[in-house]
Formats: C-alpha cells, sequence, structure tokens
C-alpha cells in the first residue's frame, strides 16, 4: 500500500474532500485520511444552504465562485446534488439591521452580486405566507440557495478516486512529525505512517487539537448548533429566511420539500458537543412559526445538532502555518460548506502554483483578527 | 417482484438495488447509507429500512447482524405536528 503522497488531507468534510478533490483534478498525488466516515463531523450536519451576502470582498468573492461550482456540480461531479437557487432574504426589523444589510449590499453590488434591499411588501410578494409585523424591508439575493452536503461531499469523492487520490476512512492522526521546521509524515491510531511534503489541516472542529500536536495554537474554538427538519411538504416559499431579530431562527424548505433550520443559541455552547437539548426542541418549533405561521400544520422529523467552528472575527483561516508545508484551512465558522468548492480550489492553486489567486489577507493565519463578520 | 423495483425505504423510495450499489461502492455501515441514500432520513427515521439493511450489509460482507452498528437515534421518536409542540389547539386562530 502506497503511504507516499505529494499531499495529505486530515478531514473527509467538505473542506478537505474539496481541497483533495481540486489536487487530483491538477495530477497532484493526494491522500484524505478522515477519522470516522466522510461527512461524519460538521459537514454531515450543516443545513446546506448557500449564500453570497457577506460583508468582506473575499469572503463573497469565495462564495459566488462557490456557487458558479455547485451551478455546475452535476456536470463536475457526475451527479445531482440538488442545487437551487432560491435565495437568501435577510430580514431586517430594526434600523440597526437595515443599516447593516445596506452597508454589506454596497460592497456585494461592488463585486458583482445580484442583491438588493427590497421593501417590505416585495417581502411579502416572495414569501407570502410569513407573518412579520414591523418588517422594514429585506436584503435578498436571489442567487443564493442550497445543495446537498452528503451528495456534494460523495461527488468529489467519487471523482478524487478516479482521479487516482486515496482516502482512508476510520484512521484518525495522532501524530504529525517534523524534520527541521517542515512536516515530515503522519501517524494514525492505526499505527500507520504516511509521508508528504505537504500536510493540511482540515478537521473542522478538531483543527486546534490537530495544530496543538506541533506545538501551534490557532484561535478556533468549537461550538455547538443544533439544527432541526420537517416531513416534506409541497413546496411553501422559495429563500432561506434569517430573521436576526432576538427570538429570530433561520431556515428554508429543501427542494426535496423538508423544512430545515436553525437558531444560533445565546450564549453560545462551547466544545465539541453534538448532544441535542430540550429547549431548542422546543424553541425552534415557536420560532419558525412564529414567522410562518403555517408551519404549525407541519411535523417534525428530526433534530440533532453539530459544531460551528468559530474564530474570534468570523472569517475563516486557510493559510499555510509557521511550520513549512503544514497548513491550516479551518475556522470556517459555520459556512465550511458553502465555501468549499472555492476554498478547496484556491487552496489547491496555492499548494501548486504558491499563489492564492485573490486577496487572501482576510483568511491569514497572521492577521489581527480584529472586527467581526457583519453578516454572521 | 420486478427487478430494480424492490423497495426496501419505503420513505424515501430506495431499492434493494441502490442498497447494494451504494454497499458495493464502499458505504458499508448503516450511518454511511443513511447519508448516501437517504435511508433512515424519511418519516419512519429508520424504524422499517434499518433492519432490512443490516440484513443487506450482514449477507454481503459475512458479519452477524447483532456486530452491525445501528444509527443513532435521534429525537424526537416519531413525527410530532408543530402545532403540539407550541402548544396550539385545533381550530385555534394565530
Amino acid at each position: 500500500m502506497e503511504r507516499t503522497a505529494d499531499v495529505i488531507i486530515i478531514g473527509g468534510g467538505a473542506i478537505g474532500l474539496s481541497t483533495a478533490y481540486h489536487l487530483t483534478k491538477r495530477k497532484v498525488k493526494t491522500i484524505v485520511i478522515e477519522k470516522n466516515y466522510l461527512t461524519s463531523g460538521s459537514t454531515g450536519r450543516c443545513i446546506g444552504g448557500v449564500r453570497q451576502q457577506y460583508a468582506t470582498p473575499t469572503t463573497i468573492k469565495i462564495a459566488m465562485e462557490s456557487v458558479d461550482f455547485f451551478k455546475c456540480a452535476e456536470e463536475e461531479l457526475g451527479l445531482d446534488v440538488e442545487w437551487y437557487a432560491g435565495g437568501y432574504l435577510f430580514l431586517a426589523f430594526t434600523e440597526d439591521e437595515e443599516k447593516t444589510f445596506k452597508k454589506a449590499i454596497e460592497i456585494q453590488q461592488r463585486n458583482g452580486l445580484d442583491v438588493s434591499f427590497i421593501s417590505a411588501d416585495e417581502c411579502f410578494k416572495i414569501v407570502p405566507m410569513m407573518y412579520a409585523p414591523g418588517l422594514r424591508g429585506g436584503a435578498y439575493c436571489p442567487s443564493d440557495g442550497q445543495a446537498d452536503p452528503f451528495k456534494v461531499c460523495y461527488g468529489f469523492a467519487k471523482r478524487i478516486r478516479e482521479n487516482g487520490g486515496r482516502i482512508i476512512s476510520s484512521s484518525e492522526v495522532v501524530e504529525i512529525r517534523t524534520k527541521g521546521n517542515k512536516v515530515h509524515s503522519v501517524i494514525t491510531n492505526n499505527g500507520e505512517e504516511f509521508f508528504a511534503d505537504v500536510v493540511v489541516n482540515a478537521a473542522g472542529p478538531w483543527a486546534k487539537d490537530l495544530c496543538r500536536l506541533v506545538g501551534l495554537d490557532v484561535p478556533i474554538e468549537p461550538e455547538r448548533h443544533e439544527a432541526m427538519i420537517t416531513e416534506r411538504v409541497a413546496r411553501l416559499w422559495d429563500p432561506m429566511l434569517v430573521d436576526y431579530r432576538p427570538d429570530g431562527s433561520y431556515f428554508y424548505q429543501r427542494v426535496t420539500g423538508q423544512i430545515i433550520g436553525c437558531y444560533t443559541p445565546d450564549p453560545n455552547v462551547p466544545g465539541i458537543r453534538t448532544d441535542s437539548s430540550l429547549e431548542f426542541f422546543f424553541e425552534m418549533p415557536r420560532r419558525m412559526s412564529n414567522l410562518v405561521p403555517a408551519l404549525s400544520q407541519v411535523s417534525v422529523l428530526r433534530h440533532w445538532a453539530g459544531c460551528y467552528s468559530m474564530t474570534p472575527d468570523g472569517s475563516p483561516i486557510v493559510d499555510e502555518t509557521e511550520i513549512e508545508g503544514f497548513f491550516i484551512a479551518g475556522g470556517m465558522c459555520g459556512h465550511g460548506f458553502m465555501f468549499s468548492p472555492a476554498i478547496g480550489e484556491h487552496l489547491a492553486n496555492y499548494i501548486v502554483e504558491k499563489d492564492w489567486g485573490l486577496p487572501w489577507d482576510e483568511f491569514k493565519l497572521t492577521r489581527e483578527f480584529k472586527g467581526k463578520e457583519a453578516l454572521r | 417482484m420486478t427487478e430494480g423495483k424492490r423497495i426496501v425505504c419505503r420513505c424515501e423510495d430506495i431499492t434493494y438495488e441502490e442498497v447494494v450499489a451504494a454497499i458495493e461502492e464502499g458505504y458499508t455501515t448503516l450511518e454511511e447509507i443513511k447519508r448516501a441514500l437517504r435511508c433512515g432520513m424519511g418519516t419512519c427515521q429508520g424504524r422499517t429500512c434499518s433492519r432490512i439493511i443490516t440484513g443487506i450489509i450482514a449477507r454481503m460482507k459475512k458479519i452477524p447482524p447483532n456486530e452491525i452498528k445501528q444509527i443513532t437515534k435521534r429525537p424526537p421518536l416519531r413525527p410530532i405536528p408543530i402545532k403540539a409542540l407550541i402548544g396550539e389547539k385545533d381550530g385555534e386562530n394565530r
């Protein structure tokens, strides 16, 4: 069995698999090592929303390129990934929200995104069954959408194997060896050693622990987020509804009919936790049906939890570390799946050509981590 | 029965042949098959299909069914209407 590669990717989620896909497409010999099974970490627990409405230029570009990928993913990956451009509608109930959205829209439009601030009347035209007294309007981008994280990842995996890459599941990296200041090999819990000059840490919520193996401290803190899905119903409305009110939530209807959604807990729930709480189980249906009362007629099927990997400023870390050849692609702050196509492509590009292809300061490990992504 | 029409998962319309193909492709655990084919994500949450798929894996992989790990059971145990969770009564106006 081959134990030497050009690149070893640690983590079989969207980011790791996309990076491996783009590397193997460029004929780079790649091994993916996953500690459990593909998508078993954060990717398989995300709700599949894909948006481009962010507040900083590189993030907006990454999101737009990712949407371009999702649009033709069926052709690229050879399977239907359930991409559907239903849009995202951020609801503004306060003057502050309206200002924040309008400021972001300016930057988004300058970067070529088809987004605008629409009136409350227009919002109700798009989602007639919404009950939202006091709504001032919304930030609406019709080309945002949704895709199935499992299908996208299995599509990546299929192509990686076809391109000659290797995917090793049920193997946890427990040691990373360096020589001088260069990465040299990784050792798994089965005692196997794999060699490569480049190792990418795409371990999601476990990224910080992996960095500790080589004495690096990265500002990535996992926290629990819960999600819920209902039974399938006939199409009710199109866009993801994002309600930032204190008892708001965000949810949308999958192309396959289910309503799926989350809310961000306050205070946050730190740690790598995937247990589900009774509080969310009652609170989420209340919040969803507050905004869309007709949902009271729909049944909840399933409730689960996964981790967001948060950075202090709300932007990802995608960079080479101070150990030569040891990269980190983590701290996705809940946006890993939707960013994965473009992050993987740019990272693969950098590994091959030493060029990020975009201004990369937003994602550097050495940045100051000041400020906060306005559209979290 | 018609070839290719032997339904294993009634909620998501998944056939025996599709399950066999997924196992051959390397999705050999219930958790992986659930994610690849959605068996266990439908209305019954795997109560019907899990046993059948456990049997298929057991036969194909030649392992005793009781050694095959079952999928994580997630709340609720059965579908619950949102109106029941929020305490709304039938006919109540909102």
